[in-house]
């Protein structure tokens, strides 16, 4: 059915649309005197996000060469590349992306920082402070993105601001959140149709499970990404972490130690050796296979079973990060650093984009299906709707509901200091993954282990401290 | 009287020599004297600036704990690894160049792992071990090995980790090692077997006293390239294991990345990697020193 806009036949989502359009940008008119400043104007409920723009601050020309991770999510994949090019065809720049494996990126930073050459901008899910010599202090952009849209999240921030050295070494846009998936037909039957929602019930549900029914816990202890996540997850929710606010080492406390401990009562009744063996992708396959009750992941292993095993798709929930004797804190599942090498020339196109990718982040979130979460809250004004209506196919809809509050019980690796490059180090040699696991295996106590990991860590701390990238 | 270049044999000689002396130059002793040079540095992953810094770096490695654990199970995945690869690259070979309908056939199959890339083979083998869904356990399973639901969680204990990771080395390098001994098989002249054959020598006699004893200096070349491999190979354990559970696996190579690419810290990173040297230095020494004292036996 059409209605009559302007003279001119218009469907009835077109009129509405438009409606939406006009009272959004009345009540934003104000802010709307700087350009972007008020994010793109979108249409309401759980259509995809309009996109904006708006000319760069200086003539662009020549070439921008990003390179990204593959995203988990592979239509934001296709998303970006038309937007990216879109964007250069607009502002006489010819865009080049390139996506590998996130794995491969660290290397490939390496390998074009040595060199002296290759991509202009490059992105990565998690914090690349220990390249912060190399590349340049971004904080001209953060100020001009918190001028646009308001105050960063703090997480973000923390994840790409150097306290030390007072400079940006990355500009992050977004993160993604980290919840618990769980199998609600395993946890029915346990009196806990919700989920758990604290570490001990997390004990008491996952045991009887696994006595039950034979399935277990999927909490990984292995060299591996979301082994590190959970595990600093379980040791904040007891009030521990590798480094306090200062950026000084107190992994060895009592607090630690009853996290181990627990770990170790966890795994005696409710997992099997397999979590020793995991890679990133074991939790995934394990959960969408049926074979694990609970796993702590971001949405996207349940997005697969969305299309390749519906039925477990619509038996997985999701529940906020668990309470533990302090608090309830989970680890952010991804956090986006970009970051410009110094040896770049293009770095006009290079901040414009970001400023433009960052002004478009609903379209991202969108087209990753909501895996992708803003740094600035206010660029995804639908977020809560999409969340609450999920347009991709959640049974029930308002499964991911739950998101609109992931913020409060996020943190950055390092919490309750920033991710610095000793963070980085620490995090990428599976210290903390190797510290529960040799107490939970009986190859030591749980102070020997504690204090073993204090004496790696500490020493890693020591080498960036005196090379002043570290603070304390 | 003047003589052209071609007809002067030292010239031909180095000219000759030039390109094997020009590759050797840019891709083994120009990354060796790099690696030495960043042993003795503060460079970093992400600051590529150099600042001496003499032996610090190794005095923070011989405190590092996983450092030696890494030193220790690189000995014992290279020596079990050396001794598999040369008793079964032997056995490949016998079969290689015996006569039968379908040789053609079994020379293919026995030279695929050494041709299929590392990274591709590996990850064939992480399914083959995987915690849940490997089909080694669902065999066992079905021969009643192990209990319903029961799995040998290959990569998840320390033992069968280091098991899973020598097999792997095993399969991929036996091949050339078979390759290598069928050259020298091949090469025993036949008089002597049919000699041997003559006086009554049987199968094993003259496997034992004739074959194996004729191969041995072929052997020790197999022998150490196989060590060479295995000790400075770091893909197998980067795509099975990550070097764990628990640092159960991580070897030198290994360590080396770990330490030095995705830690940041390079120049400790070159530190372990240069502890490869003296030892793979020692290895080639030894055996061909024996291959020499057996050749001039």
């Amino acid at each position: 059915m059409n209605d009559w806009l302007f003279g001119t036949p218009r469907t009835r989502r077109e009129v509405l649309r438009a409606a939406a359009m006009a009272a959004v940008a009345a009540s934003v008119s104000t802010a709307c005197a700087r350009e972007e400043s008020g994010g793109p104007v979108q249409p309401p409920s759980t259509e995809a996000p309009l996109e904006t723009f708006s000319e760069p601050r200086t003539k662009l020309s020549g070439e921008l060469k990003i390179l990204l991770w593959s995203h988990f999510v592979p239509s934001h994949d296709a998303w970006f590349d038309q937007f990216a090019k879109d964007w250069g065809g607009k502002v006489g720049v010819a865009v080049t992306v390139d996506h590998i494996d996130q794995a491969q990126i660290p290397t490939r930073i390496a390998a074009e920082v040595q060199a002296g050459q290759g991509h202009d901008v490059i992105q990565y899910i998690a914090t690349l402070s220990q390249y912060e010599p190399s590349v340049l202090d971004l904080k001209d952009l953060v100020d001009e993105a918190d001028n646009r849209w308001g105050a960063q999240l703090d997480l973000c921030r923390k994840s790409s601001f150097n306290p030390a050295t007072n400079r940006f070494y990355a500009y992050s846009p977004g993160w993604v959140p980290d919840p618990g998936n769980y199998r609600k037909s395993l946890w029915e039957p346990v009196g806990l149709p919700n989920g758990p929602t604290t570490w001990d019930e997390l004990l008491e549900g996952a045991a009887r499970i696994k006595s039950d029914k034979g399935v277990q816990l999927g909490l990984g202890m292995s060299q591996e990404i979301d082994s590190n996540m959970v595990l600093r997850a379980l040791m904040w929710s007891y009030g521990a972490s590798e480094q306090d606010e200062n950026e000084k080492v107190v992994i060895n406390s009592p607090e630690t130690v009853a996290a181990v401990e627990y770990m170790t009562r966890l795994y005696q009744q409710a997992m099997t050796p397999e979590v020793f063996s995991w890679n990133a992708a074991s939790n995934n396959q394990g959960l969408v296979s049926g074979k694990l009750s609970y796993i702590v992941n971001s949405i996207s292993a349940w997005r697969t079973a969305q299309g390749s095993n519906p039925a477990v798709a619509d038996d997985v929930f999701f529940v906020p990060a668990l309470r533990g004797p302090k608090t309830a804190l989970a680890a952010q599942h991804v956090l986006y650093n970009w970051i410009i090498p110094k040896h770049v020339t293009a770095v006009d196109a290079a901040k414009e984009f970001l400023l433009h990718y960052t002004a478009n982040f609903a379209s991202a979130t969108y087209h990753s299906k909501l895996y992708d979460f803003c740094a600035w809250d206010g660029l995804t004004p639908n977020r809560n709707a999409w969340l609450t209506s999920d347009p991709f196919g959640a049974q029930p809809a308002d499964k991911l509901a739950f998101l609109s509050d992931a913020i409060p019980w996020s943190a950055n690796i390092g919490h309750p200091g920033p991710a610095s490059t000793a963070i980085g180090e620490v995090f990428n040699t599976f210290v903390i993954p190797n510290m529960f696991a040799r107490a939970v295996k009986g190859e030591a106590t749980p102070e020997q282990s504690v204090a073993d990991a204090e004496k790696q860590v500490t020493a890693i701390f020591d080498k960036w401290r005196a090379a002043g990238l570290v603070g304390g | 009287m003047t003589t052209r270049i071609s007809d002067r044999a030292g010239v031909l000689a180095w000219l000759f020599l030039l390109p094997s002396v020009l590759y050797i130059v840019a891709l083994v002793a120009s990354p060796f004297v790099l690696a030495i040079a960043f042993a003795l540095s503060d460079v970093s992953a992400g600051d590529p600036s150099y600042d001496y810094v003499g032996g610090r770096n190794f005095e923070r490695v011989f405190d590092d704990p996983v450092f030696w654990r890494s030193l220790g199970n690189t000995f014992v995945f290279t020596g079990i690894s050396m001794v598999l690869i040369v008793v079964l690259g032997k056995v490949l070979a016998n079969i290689l160049v015996a006569d039968f309908r379908g040789k053609w056939l079994v020379r293919f199959l026995v030279l695929l792992p050494w041709t299929t890339p590392v990274a591709l083979s590996s990850i064939s083998w992480l399914w083959l071990l995987d915690s849940i869904y490997s089909p080694i356990d669902w065999v066992l399973r079905f021969f009643g090995f192990l209990g319903p639901g029961e799995n040998l969680y290959w990569l998840g204990q320390p033992g069968l980790a280091m098991t899973s990771v020598i097999a792997v080395h095993v399969w991929r390098l036996t091949p050339l090692a078979a390759v290598i001994m069928m050259a020298g098989l091949v090469a025993i002249p036949r008089d002597i077997e049919e000699a041997a054959t003559v006086d009554g020598a049987g199968y094993w006699r003259r496997m034992f006293e004739i074959k194996i004893p004729l191969v041995l200096p072929v052997a020790a070349v197999a022998a150490l390239f196989g060590a060479v491999f295995t000790f400075t190979d770091m893909a197998v354990v980067r795509v099975l294991t990550r070097g764990g559970p628990n640092d159960a696996t991580q070897v030198l190579a290994s360590w080396a990345f770990y330490r030095g690419i995705e830690g940041g810290d390079v120049g400790q990173g070159a530190a372990v990697a240069l502890f490869l040297f003296p030892l793979l230095l020692a290895a080639a020494i030894a055996i061909l020193r024996v291959v020499r004292r057996i050749e001039v036996w």
